[in-house]
């Protein structure tokens, strides 16, 4: 018997001998860690030594649902991957492949599939000689070849895998041609468009030679309190469907709205981060994408907010869309690169979820090459010809499709900006937007940099923007991620209906706010110690220097630019709440005692 | 949510309007999605429709379905499981290009599944093993007389829409609209309203269509592309 709520099982798959087996959660963990996120950083943190290269056999790809997935709870289909990063890297190199630990979260329906199935958790070790899936129905588990699959975009994959799966519905993820060539910013995608996106966990995937996953199954945990689970779905359910601004702005516009307000907030990555603003944005806002593009808007799993929006682009660049712009997409490869073309922008996102890429790292990575370009540091020599200038669809393309096949500069340029920089020299650093060698997303610094400082320098995938700038955001975000809950559902999960409710209704287990609040606070003080292990210092919480020294020029927050004594003073303050010593950055053996880790020290 | 509750009758065209459909949704609406039996004290049906241009794909409505037509019972109390889609009589199909398509038992008329049925018709009842309960026109299937032939199934898959599926061990039907008792979930609790349990008159057409099909049209429709093989 595990925890109620749980099965307690986790399937280990060993791509190098073809091993299945499935092993028991120990309560303490389910107890400590609660699933997702939180269960994958203490695995990690158990099984890997420190200084193991990202993208040998040893590195463990994990799959982690939470006590919440599968459940239809609304908005809590989440999935998240976590394994170690193939991105980041610290100042000091205590190890030649030192790197943090990356969690990388992804909606639809696989989450749930794995539950169904009868697992709380999968994970992956070893390489295969060959390419493969894993085919996973209930406890029949079988490693099949994927021969016929290496090379296929997300797309076409996704057509054609689930009818050669058969009978009954499969659910699947699965990696496009980046992750294959091993990109290094290579992600996992599903249902064409939902990524678990950043961390490289696609590049990972495709160093064990492992093309998709299927799952299929039709098993439900117990839990706990029936009665009482019924009660509070019922009750929240209820509230989502009062269907007020809030719930019909998310079907609406999805992230998308945050183009235009974050624009005028001044808070968009707008040409290689050099402005908060953008001119042209309501040319690929939510506006001008209902009018033109948008056909249909989808959920996730019992989700009632329905974010992610479908439809067909005409004009120039005429293409199917799977998803967007939502806000990171739009930004990284639309206003980040001075692109205002809306059919152009469609077809660089289908093209970069076809390969499987990050459009984080990719658009932020193209930004960087275009400011080099244009200062002069580098020529189109060094672009193989690619006259890559901002605003400029089909130079952005050539690039993103070099990044995905890591052929010419695409090699160099598939590592992000961090190595670009130190190749290209010339103070290009200054401008190489990223954290711990992770690129920063949609979210510009400055004008709202004593929350945005601090959420990049401090996330320990390196630069994250769903990390939150203090302590109770960041515990916060580790307890969606580790329950399996959506962030964008957060505000119908207060009061009454806290998470913590239905924790202890499925779990049976007293979860007091305090106790609930401290499994967050462990979660991430857990990734921490992973990090520090392999050798991440204070020096490593920085932000890139061009928010020290760039001003913006345009619009109302021209003139915002961070200043260097106060981010200090911030992390400062940061360290002093968390208990960790502001020196090293290191959580103190008290704060690690009081928090159950111990056994980190 | 007042509004799905209405059991106002509608004509054709007003009910069509309703939906919000073209002529192309005119068809796919009246093909497929309807889950509907007559009212003997009318000559209206009741039907659960579906608002194809509406769904997002949730599968809120398979939780529902399921939750409440597999209840559990703890210490003599029942009520409503957890849910597994996997149990649930209404399914949503997914395609790419992206559509989904609900598809539910449509309790039709002429029930071809009940003609399929090769169990002799019962000497007081004339009930097969497969029959229409006359009260509420819901398909039942009598486990105890059940051959587990599938040929109910078959004749769905044929001639309608292939909800009705074999039990994969006995081979008896299963995923048969409930109506849950009158007041169906699914329609209950669709966040989107793309479900509705409403009365028609009986002059609509019923085509029974494949999802696969249905989906095919939406996505020329929506998409102008091909959905290459369903």
């Amino acid at each position: 018997m595990s925890t109620k709520g749980y099965y307690g099982r986790m399937l280990e798959v060993n791509l190098s001998d073809g091993s299945v087996e499935v092993t028991k959660i120990a309560d303490s963990d389910i107890k400590n860690f609660i699933g997702g996120r939180g269960l994958g950083a203490k695995i990690l943190w158990d099984r890997l030594k420190p200084g193991t290269d990202p993208l040998s056999p040893e590195n463990i790809l994990m799959f982690m649902p939470g006590p919440f997935s599968g459940l239809p709870i609304p908005s809590s289909s989440r999935t998240c991957v976590v394994t170690k990063s193939t991105r980041t890297s610290a100042v000091g190199e205590m190890y030649k492949h030192g790197s943090t630990l990356s969690y990388s979260n992804m909606g639809g329906f696989f989450g749930p599939g794995l539950r169904f199935a009868g697992y709380d958790a999968m994970l992956v070790t070893g390489k295969s000689q060959k390419p493969v899936y894993i085919r996973i129905e209930e406890d029949n588990v079988t490693i099949e070849d994927a021969e016929k699959y290496w090379g296929m975009g997300t797309d076409k994959f996704d057509k054609q895998f689930p009818r050669d799966l058969g009978e009954g519905r499969w659910e699947s993820c699965y990696i496009g041609p980046a992750g294959e060539a091993q990109v290094p910013m290579a992600c996992i995608i599903n249902t064409a468009a939902r990524a678990a996106g950043r961390g490289g966990t696609g590049c990972v995937m495709g160093s064990k030679n492992l093309k998709a996953i299927a799952v299929k199954g039709s098993k439900m945990p117990n839990i706990a309190d029936l009665e009482r689970y019924n009660e509070l779905l019922k009750t929240v359910r209820k509230s989502f469907m009062k269907k007020d601004d809030n719930v019909m702005n998310w079907r609406y516009g999805g992230t998308a709205n945050a183009l235009s307000s974050s624009s005028r907030g001044g808070t968009q990555a707008v040409k290689n981060y050099s402005e908060g603003s953008y001119s042209e944005i309501e040319k690929i806002g939510t506006e001008a994408n209902r009018k033109e593009i948008w056909k249909r808007d989808f959920a996730c799993y019992a989700c009632q907010l329905a974010c992610k929006k479908s439809g067909y682009a005409k004009g120039g660049y005429e293409t199917l869309v799977h998803d967007g712009p939502e806000y990171e997409t739009g930004t990284m490869l639309g206003a980040n690169l001075m692109i205002s073309d809306i059919s152009g922008l469609q077809k660089l996102i289908f093209v970069a979820d076809d390969y499987g890429v990050d459009i984080i790292s990719s658009g932020n990575t193209i930004g960087f090459l275009m400011e080099a370009y244009e200062r002069g540091d580098i020529d189109s020599e060094f672009l193989d010809g690619i006259k890559l200038e901002w605003g400029n669809v089909d130079a952005a393309m050539a690039m993103l499709h070099k990044i995905c096949k890591r052929e010419g500069i695409g090699e160099l340029a598939s590592r992000g900006v961090k190595a670009l920089s130190e190749k290209i020299g010339k103070g290009s650093s200054d401008y190489a937007i990223h954290v711990k060698g992770h690129e920063l997303a949609a979210w510009n610094v400055p004008v709202r940099n004593s929350y945005w400082a601090v959420t990049y320098a401090t996330a320990n995938r390196g630069a994250c923007h769903m990390n939150g700038g203090n302590v109770s955001g960041q515990d916060g975000s580790c307890l969606r991620d580790s329950i399996g809950a959506c962030n964008f559902a957060s505000s119908w999960y207060r009061n009454e209906t806290h998470y913590r409710h239905f924790m202890k209704a499925i779990t049976g287990l007293e979860w007091t706010e305090e106790e609930f609040n401290t499994a967050g606070s462990r979660i991430f003080t857990m990734e921490k110690m992973f990090n520090y292990r392999d050798g991440f210092r204070r020096e490593d919480d920085i932000i890139p220097e061009k928010f020290f020294k760039n001003k913006f020029t345009y619009g109302e927050h021209a003139g915002a630019i961070v200043d260097r004594d106060e981010f200090r003073t911030n992390m400062d303050n940061y360290y002093e709440s968390r208990g960790w010593d502001k020196e090293t950055s290191r959580p103190t053996d008290d704060t690690l005692r009081k928090l159950g880790l111990e056994f980190t020290i | 949510m007042s509004g799905k509750k209405d059991f106002k009758a509608v004509s054709r065209r007003h009910f069509l309007n309703t939906l919000g459909l073209g002529s192309a949704g005119l068809v796919l609406a009246g093909s497929y999605g309807f889950s509907f039996r007559r009212d003997h004290e009318s000559k209206m049906l009741k039907a659960i429709v579906v608002d194809f241009e509406k769904c997002s794909g949730c599968r809120t409505c398979e939780a529902v379905c399921s939750a409440f037509n597999h209840k559990v019972n703890i210490e003599g109390i029942e009520m409503e499981g957890l849910g597994n889609p996997e149990l649930s009589n209404i399914r949503v199909h997914h395609y790419n290009p992206d559509i989904d398509i609900p598809s539910t038992c449509a309790l039709c008329e002429d029930t071809p599944c009940i003609e399929a049925c090769p169990v002799e018709p019962h000497p007081e009842t004339g009930r097969k093993a497969l029959y229409k309960d006359p009260e509420s026109g819901i398909i039942l299937n009598d486990l105890e007389r059940c051959i587990g032939c599938s040929s109910c199934a078959m004749a769905c898959k044929e001639k309608r829409g292939g909800v009705i599926r074999p039990n994969p061990e006995t081979g008896s039907p299963e995923r048969m609209c409930t109506l849950c008792g009158g007041n169906p979930q699914c329609v209950e609790n669709c966040p989107y309203d793309a479900l509705s349990y409403i009365e028609i008159d009986d002059s609509i057409e019923f085509y029974g269509m494949a999802p696969g099909k249905i989906a095919q049209k939406l996505i020329m429709k929506l998409y102008n592309l091909k959905l290459e093989e369903v």
